[in-house]
């Protein structure tokens, strides 16, 4: 989305006041541990994201960007702590300038603050992403297979897929469960119907017989055909004041309701029951699982309220609502147990939810005849129960619910009133006594109930078929979002784990030329296996070693940032990734980055040396685009060595008669260069075990190398009878021999003045020779037109050429074969 | 176009010919999903619980 100009850093981190130009390219920091190049990365990365990802995430508790991102001695003033990016948004083809304060991370002043600009800079905040450190490396290669699946769905934005899934499946649960107590009514309604037609089936020629035969006795026409609006009581008189109370039916339903009272409520929902007490003593035996099911409980409500980067359970501020998220994603992973002990509480409570509706409407049909015949204590008894059964719905949907009602769960949920089927029995009794009905009255109170019930029924038979509609609508949504979903996480995937064989192999195609990788998702799962050496397909971590394993880790960062952006992957920090990939690899990392990503900016920090050297030698940055800090202080922050200014840096501090820092300069730069040089010829130093070595263990070697190698490449020439190159060869190897002489007779300042504290007794002219010998010397190492030290190539084995990595010097070592 | 967005097209084009939701719901669901907004079951029922296309028998 963007690439980067320049950066001006002021208090942030490590860094006082910071100004670096990295044009656009490629670009690499190096310096040892604590110079401060990360906290280069950390203030890049705030100025486009406005958060700092080392300061977030495990590890990081009690952090915070306000507190900890401004330098040490500002963190009371986190206005002075800001960083200014200059950006070029190829896309637009458009410069911008952006400006972040630490005060102020999420409110950036953007210059043009043109709605275009904006939005890169808006998308851009939404990417944290784009810095990528040792630590994330690991994340994705050494880690669980549900724990790299969140990682890797979360860099992928994946999280919103699943969320739009859990909420379709949600939405899919609950009109399943709605149908399912929909079914329940409409087979309630039916038996309540038949128990009054006194009808073994609802089949339409019993139905009208039943119906008919009470139509007879009071004169009116007979039915013929049952229709969906057919009314039973059609045509009976003051039919709005008939009253409803048929002796002989409410006797049916009384009896039924006694009789379910002892032989089918004590085994209603029982299953359920007795699995939710057992739930509930597997918590009761562990707390810590209980804790987890509360926890998530809690977090689940918390997980569906957020809206926004404030969290809804504690008032924290997050950087953004995609990380609340995914920490609150991860505490629930946490808990498999208590999600699996979650799930049967849920379905138990919706079975006993279900039972307890069915009662409800029984309940109702009692109460009604008690009503009927004026039984107020009775009504008042039933209506209380049924209130309280009424209520168990809200309640076994919840986990604070269900341990509520646990004791009353074990002993019985229904809770029949102990004196309920005693009443129920005096109200047998009551309506026993009452006369009976005359047969007109009968008939007539039979045909008003049927209505009445017939009507429940078609109502719930509607209700029913418009849930069950609704519930395969909610179906056929979530199957075929999952199915899409799949197909496509499918493809992408597949591509990832291409993209990632296919840049593992550039790095390693030396001795893995066969090398794959499968990446297998399955529930929640992501697993990663590698082929080793074509012995079959393992875990990264099983066989390779931990430098193949970092080399995989960036590949497969590479893959998933390619997925991720396409074209519009033109800017990423790497900060101190490959340190574990020996420098042969390296090489080849470097002509992976170029050739896979010859539009995409990368800044690359590293602690070592050679590493950054490599990238020059290797052509991936030069001089004018690496930066290389060599100490830091907190007073000042990082100290930056700069090849490329060195001499004019010299130059200024001996204008100004400062010897001694001209002298510090001048030796750090040359013990530096002395050091990158034994490795790029391959000098042969005296062997350090603690690796200390100084400048007087290192140039002489250097010197000798060369010198040497200068005689191998005039023997090559001879052989090929080349008398151009001999003689350029010897031209150089002369101008060499007289450089190192005089840098031999300057040798002794250098020493000294580091050494022996005698700057004071050198003036401006003393010393000018000293730096001109060492100048020229080192400028013999150094390609004139790329400016790159020259390196061996191969840089081990056969040796074939000492060059440049623009070609302007390369010097042939291959002797013509003898015939 | 986004992960998301690019499922989101292909599921709302393979639910077209599907028989279990009609024209009326899909036109109401295309609506919820093109909101920027996460999407909600709650609002998801309330689509798919509507009677459409006339009165169930």
């Amino acid at each position: 989305m963007i690439k980067l100009e320049a950066a001006h850093i002021e208090e942030m981190r490590g860094i006082r006041k910071l100004d670096l130009t990295f044009g656009g390219g490629k670009f690499a920091i190096s310096g040892p541990n604590g110079s401060g190049k990360s906290g280069v990365i950390d203030a890049i990365e705030f100025g486009l994201t406005g958060r700092i990802s080392r300061l977030t995430g495990s590890g990081t508790k009690g952090l915070t960007l306000s507190e900890h991102g401004p330098h040490v001695d500002k963190t009371k003033f986190p206005d002075a702590a800001y960083v200014q990016l200059d950006v070029f948004i190829p896309a637009l083809k458009k410069s911008a300038k952006i400006t972040r304060k630490v005060s102020a991370p999420s409110k950036p002043k953007i210059e043009p603050n043109d709605a275009d600009v904006a939005s890169v800079f808006s998308r851009m905040a939404d990417h944290p992403e784009i810095t990528l450190s040792r630590r994330d490396v690991l994340r994705f290669i050494l880690v669980e297979p549900t724990k790299r699946s969140d990682e890797i769905q979360t860099l992928l934005k994946l999280d919103e897929i699943g969320q739009t899934r859990s909420a379709l499946n949600t939405a899919q649960n609950r009109l399943q469960q709605e149908q399912r107590q929909c079914a329940g009514a409409v087979t309630t309604a039916r038996d309540s119907l038949r128990l009054h037609l006194q009808t073994t089936s609802l089949d339409a020629a019993e139905f009208l017989e039943a119906v008919n035969r009470r139509r007879t006795i009071l004169g009116l026409e007979a039915i013929a055909e049952l229709g969906a609006d057919t009314k039973v009581d059609e045509g009976l008189a003051g039919k709005a004041e008939a009253a409803t109370f048929n002796k002989e039916s409410a006797l049916r339903d009384l009896k039924s309701f006694a009789s379910s009272i002892n032989a089918e409520f004590p085994e209603l929902g029982k299953a359920a029951a007795e699995t939710i007490v057992s739930e509930f003593e597997k918590l009761e035996a562990d707390p810590e699982l209980f804790q987890a099911l509360q926890r998530r409980a809690f977090i689940e409500k918390g997980l569906d309220l957020v809206d926004g980067p404030a969290c809804p359970l504690c008032d924290k501020d997050w950087d953004d609502e995609a990380h609340l998220r995914e920490h609150l994603r991860q505490k629930l992973a946490k808990s498999d147990a208590a999600e699996n002990i979650q799930r049967s509480l849920s379905k138990s409570g919706a079975e006993i939810s279900e039972c307890s509706a069915k009662v409800v409407s029984m309940l109702s049909t009692v109460e009604r005849h008690a009503q009927a015949i004026s039984e107020a204590e009775f009504v008042k008894k039933s209506a209380t129960w049924r209130t309280d059964l009424e209520g168990l719905k809200g309640k076994v949907a919840t986990l604070e619910g269900l341990a509520e009602l646990k004791v009353r769960i074990a002993a019985g949920w229904l809770s029949v009133p102990s004196d309920f089927a005693e009443r129920l029995a005096g109200l047998i009794k009551t309506v026993e006594a009452k006369p009976d009905q005359t047969a007109t009255v009968d008939a007539q109170t039979f045909l008003t109930t049927a209505q009445i019930r017939l009507s429940d029924y078609r109502t719930a038979r509607k209700k029913s078929a418009a849930a069950e509609s609704a519930f395969k609508a909610g179906k056929a949504v979530y199957d075929v979002y999952c199915e899409v979903m799949q197909e496509k996480l499918d493809k992408l995937y597949e591509s990832v784990q291409d993209d990632f064989s296919e840049f593992y192999r550039e790095i390693n195609g030396d001795d893995e030329s066969e090398f794959s990788a499968k990446l297998t998702p399955t529930a929640g799962r992501l697993d990663l296996d590698v082929n080793f050496y074509e012995r079959g397909l393992y875990p990264p971590a099983a066989y390779h070693s931990e430098g193949h394993q970092d080399g995989m880790g960036v590949c497969l960062y590479l893959a998933l940032m390619k997925r991720l952006f396409g074209d519009e992957f033109t800017f990423a920090l790497l900060d101190d990734v490959v340190m574990s990939v020996d420098a042969g690899h390296r090489y080849e990392f470097c002509k992976l980055l170029k050739t896979k990503f010859p539009d995409t900016q990368f800044i690359i920090t590293t602690h070592d040396r050679l590493w950054a050297e490599q990238m020059k030698s290797a052509g991936l940055v030069n001089s004018k685009t690496s930066v290389a800090f060599h100490s830091w202080t907190v007073e000042t922050g990082p100290l930056v060595e700069s090849s490329a200014e060195i001499w004019e840096d010299i130059s200024a501090s001996l204008a100004k008669g400062k010897v001694e820092t001209a002298a510090a300069s001048l030796r750090r730069h040359v013990e530096y260069s002395a050091r990158v040089l034994a490795d790029q010829i391959g000098a042969a130093p005296t062997f350090r075990a603690d690796n200390n070595y100084d400048l007087g263990d290192l140039l002489p070697p250097v010197i000798g190398r060369m010198k040497k190698l200068y005689g191998k490449a005039a023997d090559a020439a001879q052989s090929w009878g080349n008398t151009t190159a001999k003689e350029l060869i010897a031209k150089k190897k002369t101008h060499f021999s007289s450089c190192a002489l005089a840098r031999d007779e300057e040798q002794w300042a250098v020493n000294k003045a580091v050494h022996f504290n005698e700057w004071a007794n050198f003036g401006k002219k003393d010393f000018e020779p000293v730096v001109q010998a060492f100048k020229e010397l080192l400028d013999c190492f150094r390609c004139d037109d790329c400016k790159a030290w020259i390196y061996l190539s191969p840089p081990r084995g056969n040796l074939e050429s000492l060059r440049c990595p623009c070609n302007g010097i390369n010097l042939n070592f291959t002797l013509k074969p003898k015939s | 176009m986004t992960l998301q967005k690019e499922i989101a097209e292909a599921f709302l084009e393979k639910l077209e010919g599907n028989k279990d939701i009609d024209a009326d719901k899909l036109k109401k669901l295309r609506e919820l999903i093109s909101d920027t907004k996460k999407l909600k079951a709650d609002d998801v029922v309330r689509i798919l619980s509507a009677p459409s296309g006339g009165e169930i028998k």
